[in-house]
């Protein structure tokens, strides 16, 4: 019975801190990346979470359009990230976490670079998706 | 929690509140619930371990349900918006908030509404009303009515929507019961929760949770700003994420940094959540040698299913919304839109029911268009009263003119159990088809009146083509006015909307539609949505299961939830419980699931036999299949296997 109450309460202990509408560990694999280059085709910027709809190619090659998933208004704000921040058609890249769900084009953002203007996000203090 | 250990806590639950009478006499007053609460703690974490399914009884279904179901489902258009499960509810973060309903001139309390944040309110009512029928909508709330035992308030809730037991995979089915007791201890209130779904369970889930008086805790403002758009879908808002069997990653994985805790009770089983399982982690036993006591469901799911669509004998009749009323005729679903411009009916059910419809639609049309109103009248042209005999001439008696208003009768298939009584509800009705005698000069035949009978031309064919020799249905039934089209609209507004029919393609069959009155929000979704079993799909007419999930698709793409992914659209089954986006999205997925899964294995070089061995559909079983009858699941994986 000690025993069987140890793994509970260790059960009980190690669990996550996140309490978005949905939990990041469990959507993404936290231990692996994905780098997407493509074209920005939609910025939802909201809560609790903003998107960024990107087009760009798969592994295969094949263009697909990808839903990376950033944070809230609040945190982006604090970050300097502001609703026309991206537009439509700016050329980005981004670093982050592929969907456990294979053949899912979702993605949690780490770092978003805009080469163009060297716009960039993720690499600063608290610049993480919370 | 143990059973032992909940014995301990009812014990002492019941220890504390049995001095005050069981129910409050006069002047007494029920204990003050209402007010701001702060979770305290709980015995699961809000976020636990993805895949740890430690202290849960999930049967096998359970299991595969909660091994195949990703956290990312959230992401789909209809679930973007959806509030926590009730069973979960009291363990999310953000406090809750009590209020008191009370009654305006006894100020008597009629009830409870509870608030959570990221939820709907979730009434409880204590004024003695019954349950809905089981053909009534589910809700992410459920139906919950309220009874003070002592000091404990128990609440009983049913109604509730599919949903999560607890976040990182368990799900629970639409089945559950949800029983909780709800105790103040001067500032501390405790919730004693017992969530009963034999679905995934094989024995009742318990928890406590322990709240404290915080007039600072009450539940944020928040609004959802969910998308249409698939947030994981790249260019497919229909897509489904789910894991095909053996596929999630997440099992065992949080284990790694915990290689002490054992494999084996992380996957649930009511043999591992009893103290007996302790002999087979000293190893002096096996878990499939252990016998435990386990605690029986007290819900009985089988009949509950059959509620929803009772072959009772009788005519149920539901309001759904705006024109539309839902009949549940001896397990049959007819959609009838009512009003001043007659009655336009999808379906007519079975033939030995169609007095007792017609007796319903006519105590209906005179409810609706033209219920009896107060003598206030006198004179030759009393307005408003156009099929009551004028009190004019009729002071003293008023008397109904006889109703016979069926205008439409539309039929979503030629399914038998649809078109039935078309024969004989389309002779009751008073509207001429064609011009009759004195039409357009006598030029026309007279046929008489009757109801017009829309279908797609499919239906036409399949109940005009001798089959042995003789048309499968007579010919005073058959469809008059037929479409080959995508879509087709009727001719003009009925009661004030339009109502466009839309063909499933090589759906239940080829000649499938469903059918959508734009102004009500209401759609009759025929045979290819039902709450109590799978789709059937009928491959020598054209039915595939592809064509059965676009259909569905289909039907979501019309529809919009009122607000936090409920209510909005209402979806009538052809067989079933009314329903809205959320209820047809589940179904949808849950059909998906299945097919990847039989594709699947079907690539795999399995054979029918192989894939059935495999039980692709094992953890929908329970909900939807049947080993008897005329539609059992061996037949839905043939139909499905064979189409893909």
């Amino acid at each position: 019975m000690r025993k069987l109450l140890l793994i509970t309460v260790a059960a009980m202990l190690i669990g996550s801190t996140s309490f978005a509408h949905h939990s990041f560990a469990a959507t993404y694999e936290t231990g692996k990346s994905i780098k997407l280059e493509g074209e920005i085709v939609q910025f939802v910027y909201r809560n609790p979470h903003s998107f960024v709809h990107v087009d760009a190619p798969d592994a295969s090659g094949v263009s697909q359009r990808w839903a990376v998933e950033w944070g809230g208004t609040t945190q982006l704000a604090q970050a300097g990230v502001k609703r026309d921040s991206l537009k439509i058609g700016d050329k980005v890249v981004i670093s982050g976490r592929p969907s456990r769900v294979p053949g899912e084009y979702r993605v949690l953002m780490v770092n978003l670079t805009r080469p163009a203007d060297g716009f960039t996000w993720g690499r600063g203090a608290n610049e993480v998706v919370d | 929690m143990r059973p032992a250990i909940l014995l301990v806590a009812l014990a002492l639950t019941f220890a504390v509140n049995f001095p005050v009478v069981a129910q409050f006499g006069a002047g007494a007053r029920a204990p003050d619930i209402a007010g701001e609460w702060r979770v305290d703690s709980a015995e699961d974490p809000g976020q636990p371990p993805l895949a740890d399914y430690l202290g849960l009884a999930l049967n096998e279904a359970g299991r595969l349900r909660a091994d195949t179901t990703p956290e990312s489902i959230w992401g789909t258009p209809e679930y973007q918006c959806r509030p926590h499960s009730a069973p979960h509810q009291w363990r999310g973060v953000g406090g809750a908030r009590i209020l008191k309903d009370l009654d305006p001139i006894s100020r008597e309390i009629v009830g409870y509404r509870l608030q959570f944040m990221r939820s709907l309110d979730r009434p409880i009512f204590v004024d003695g009303r019954p349950h809905p029928p089981a053909w009534a909508p589910h809700s992410w709330s459920g139906f919950s009515t309220g009874e003070w035992i002592g000091q404990t308030l128990k609440v009983t809730t049913t109604h509730l929507k599919d949903g999560y037991l607890k976040r990182g995979g368990p799900q629970t089915s639409d089945m559950l019961t949800m029983t909780e007791f709800i105790t103040r201890h001067d500032d501390i209130l405790s919730i004693l929760q017992v969530v009963d779904d034999p679905i995934y369970l094989d024995e009742p889930y318990v928890l406590s949770i322990t709240y404290t008086y915080d007039p600072n805790a009450g539940p944020a403002t928040e609004n959802c700003s969910g998308s249409s758009f698939a947030e994981n879908g790249g260019r497919d808002r229909h897509w489904v994420p789910h894991f095909l069997p053996g596929q999630n990653s997440g099992i065992g994985e949080f284990l790694k940094n915990q290689s002490w805790i054992p494999f084996e009770p992380i996957r649930g089983g009511v043999k591992t959540i009893y103290p007996e399982y302790r002999s087979v982690l000293a190893k002096s036993t096996t878990v499939n040698a252990l016998t435990v006591p386990v605690s029986k469901s007290a819900n009985d799911v089988a009949r509950r299913i059959a509620d929803q669509s009772p072959r009772d004998g009788q005519v149920h009749v539901m309001p759904i919304q705006g024109n539309v009323y839902m009949l549940v005729a001896d397990g049959m679903n007819i959609t009838a839109s009512v009003g001043r411009d007659g009655i336009a009916l999808v379906n007519t059910g079975s033939a030995q029911m169609t007095d007792k419809v017609l007796s319903a639609l006519n105590d209906l049309a005179r409810s609706v268009v033209a219920a009896p109103v107060a003598n206030n009248c006198f004179g030759a042209n009393c307005p408003g009263m156009p099929s009551w005999s004028s009190p004019y001439f009729n002071a003293v008696v008023a008397s109904p003119r006889p109703s016979r208003p069926i205008r439409y009768i539309i039929n979503t298939s030629a399914a038998p159990e649809h078109i039935a009584g078309n024969e004989k509800l389309a002779a009751s009705a008073n509207f001429r088809r064609a011009g009759g005698a004195a039409g357009f000069g006598g030029a026309t035949r007279d046929i008489g009146t009757a109801a017009t009978i829309v279908a797609h031309d499919g239906v036409l064919t399949a109940m005009s083509t001798p089959a042995d020799k003789s048309a499968a249905a007579p010919e005073a039934a058959w469809p008059v006015d037929t479409f080959f089209d995508d879509f087709h609209k009727l001719s003009e507004y009925v009661n004030g909307e339009p109502v466009i029919l839309y063909h499933a393609k090589a759906a239940n069959t080829d000649a499938d539609s469903f059918v959508f009155f734009r102004h009500s929000e209401v759609i009759a979704a025929g045979n290819l949505f039902s709450t109590i079993s799978y789709p059937l799909i009928d491959t020598a007419r054209g039915g595939t299961i592809q064509g059965v999930i676009e259909g569905l698709n289909h039907i979501l793409d019309l529809s919009v939830a009122e607000y936090r992914s409920q209510g909005g659209t209402w979806i009538v089954p052809g067989r079933g419980r009314l329903s809205d986006t959320a209820d047809v999205a589940s179904y949808r997925n849950m059909l998906v699931m299945i097919r990847d899964r039989i594709r699947d294995l079907k690539k795999q070089g399995k054979t029918l036999e192989q894939v059935k061995a495999a039980r692709p559909t094992l953890d929908f079983d329970g909900r939807y299949g049947s080993t008897t009858g005329s539609w059992t699941t061996s037949m839905f994986i043939d139909a499905v296997y064979k189409t893909l």
